[in-house]
């Protein structure tokens, strides 16, 4: 019953959970579209150009069913998409008002409104990232002013409300952060790259807690497979997500996301 | 020989709370990325009452309020902050034309040693340093000065003055290092009003309140004039008369029980014996009843929640050095680069 050894980190970049934000068509969805054996939960429309399995997900309900069908497992998908992880909060939101009976997440007072639909929220996203899938989270970015002891400045950081965020950003094992990057050619006229940005930085929210990507590398999935499939000189793998010790039932028959 | 490690009652007081915050605080050296409103208006109105209590001048006070909030034209945080601090210090200024008492001292910091009450040995790894608002003579007795800003200030906030360890300890040291005896504390209490400057009503907002108006009234018509936005001079009226009001400024005076002190020397040995073996086995567990103490959540409760998720302390926090509150103006966060 008890486990022997240490369970070692996990490798396989499908074991990961990881936000994937910036701005729109900036290829946010067809990097994850890359991936394998990818399954998108398409909570907004925007993928006609992509050729890739797609559930399209209208409310709260249908995301529970569809959690629920994955998590039984008869299916091949590797990595699961939730594109985007902006919306799926909307339609959670809806649907805490509408079990609630209340027109606004304010109508129940003193913030109960709220912590119901954030609890809803991780409840349903910590099932999906145990289960023995890839979980892709899409977000738009969008700039934040913020208010440090020493000043205000911009940030970027994803469209979700601040408590989701929070509960988002704890629970990933990478945050990838998509953006311009912008050089100089040698005739002086810029040169737009699109990239990935892997570590916090004071202008935008980025990590990665594997500590296996470079600060930036292109944003192209091949690029991020190289990059974090690359042996690393010493260092630890850092501690991905959870990994549930042989023999929990977790581990094999996963529960359902669903109710 | 290492030196002590320099302690102040946040730190303890934290330890006591919860010491999975005094962790990501004053070891890992962890402070939120964004500043807490409330924390940023109550150090302002601290230096206001320093200038103010140093020279009994308004002038330096207000140019002080000026200087802090100059961007307060362009942004309604500041703007609103400006007219508070103001018209809380002219409020101030006029209730308190003389005082009772004469000032010892002002933001005076102290250092001195914990020592173990059973056997009188100086601890060989901590010093306790602070700072305190002011020391006041009132006749032929020393009082702690400490000033306070307060939403509202009822019963139960007065009621928990004498359950203030802070105070207490503060009283213990600067005796030691002043070499003067402090009956008490006076506390200087000063509330935050709660009113907002109108901002009006837009040209259509007049028209449909005008039109329901029209369509209550009997003979079809309506004498409503637009309600246009308070000016700044309307609003520091406005605010004036709520500081001439009684209650806006209370002053508490507590004496202290020299039997306290002697039990809170013990409580401060036995929180640095509990501190060192949390430090030395690293262990520092969470008091999940502290989590949410003043009904809304803790700085570090995201960090515990994502069980220190780095990704949350790299993105949402940022390292400082502790002890903050010892600093002085120049110190090296603020001071110019050259």
């Amino acid at each position: 019953m008890l486990p022997a050894k240490k369970s070692p980190p996990k490798q396989d970049h499908a074991d990961l959970t990881v936000l994937v934000y910036g701005p729109s068509k900036i290829g946010k969805s067809t990097w994850c579209s890359k991936s394998e054996g990818a399954l998108f939960l398409a909570t907004e429309p925007g993928l006609n150009s992509l050729d890739v399995f797609q559930a399209p997900i209208r409310s709260w309900e249908e995301l529970l069913a569809a959690c629920a069908e994955i998590a039984e497992g008869k299916h091949s998908f590797q990595t699961i998409v939730l594109d985007t992880v902006d919306n799926a909060y909307r339609m959670c939101s809806d649907y805490i008002c509408a079990k609630f009976k209340i027109e606004h997440e304010s109508d129940l007072g003193y913030g109960k409104g709220w912590a119901l639909i954030n609890n809803e929220f991780q409840r349903v996203l910590t099932k999906l990232a145990f289960l023995p899938y890839g979980l892709f989270l899409v977000s738009h970015s969008q700039e934040k002013e913020i208010e440090t002891r020493t000043g205000k400045h911009i940030r970027i950081v994803p469209t979700l409300p601040d408590k989701a965020r929070k509960i988002v950003l704890g629970m990933v094992d990478l945050i990838l952060f998509c953006d311009l990057e912008v050089t100089s050619d040698e005739s002086g006229k810029p040169v737009y790259r699109r990239v990935m940005r892997t570590k916090p930085s004071p202008h935008y929210e980025a990590g990665d807690r594997t500590g296996r990507l470079p600060d930036t590398i292109a944003l192209d999935f091949q690029a991020f497979l190289d990059a974090f499939n690359k042996p690393l000189a010493g260092a630890k793998a850092g501690a991905p997500k959870p990994v549930p010790a042989p023999g929990d039932a977790q581990d094999k028959k996963p529960a359902p996301a669903g109710k | 020989m290492e030196s002590k490690t320099t302690t102040t009652y946040s730190m303890w007081s934290l330890f006591r709370n919860c010491r999975k915050a005094c962790e990501w605080r004053y070891i890992r050296e962890l402070v939120p990325l964004e500043r807490e409103h409330s924390l940023a208006f109550g150090a302002v109105i601290h230096k206001c009452l320093e200038l103010w209590h140093d020279g009994r001048d308004l002038g330096p006070v207000l140019d002080f309020i000026d200087r802090t909030y100059v961007n307060r034209t362009q942004e309604e945080d500041q703007r609103r902050d400006w007219h508070l601090a103001s018209a809380m210090m002219k409020g101030y200024a006029a209730c308190w034309p003389v005082e009772e008492f004469e000032v010892v001292a002002l933001e005076k910091t102290f250092e001195g040693s914990i020592v173990n009450p059973a056997t009188g040995a100086m601890s060989r790894s901590f010093v306790l340093a602070g700072r305190v608002d002011g020391v006041v003579r009132i006749g032929n007795e020393h009082f702690l000065l400490e000033h306070k800003t307060a939403s509202q200030v009822d019963a139960d906030y007065l009621e928990r003055l004498w359950t203030d360890f802070q105070i207490t300890l503060y009283s213990r040291y600067v005796e030691q290092a002043l070499g003067i005896k402090i009956a008490g504390v006076l506390y200087n209490i000063l509330v935050k009003a709660r009113l907002q400057q109108s901002r009006g009503e837009t040209e259509t907002e007049f028209e449909a309140r005008r039109a329901e108006l029209i369509a209550k009234s009997k003979t079809g018509k309506s004498s409503a004039k637009r309600r246009l936005p308070e000016s700044d001079d309307e609003f520091q009226d406005r605010l004036a008369a709520k500081y001439a009001e009684p209650g806006m400024f209370q002053r508490e005076m507590l004496y202290l029980s020299r039997d306290r002190f002697e039990t809170l020397q013990s409580e401060l040995w036995e929180l640095t014996q509990a501190f060192l073996d949390a430090r030395r086995r690293g262990v520092f567990y969470q008091n999940t009843a502290f989590c949410f103490h003043y009904h809304r959540p803790c700085s570090y409760f995201p960090l515990c929640r994502a069980d220190g998720s780095t990704n949350i302390s790299e993105n949402f926090y940022r390292k400082v050095p502790p002890h903050e509150e010892l600093r002085d103006e120049a110190s090296f966060e603020d001071a110019p680069a050259f």
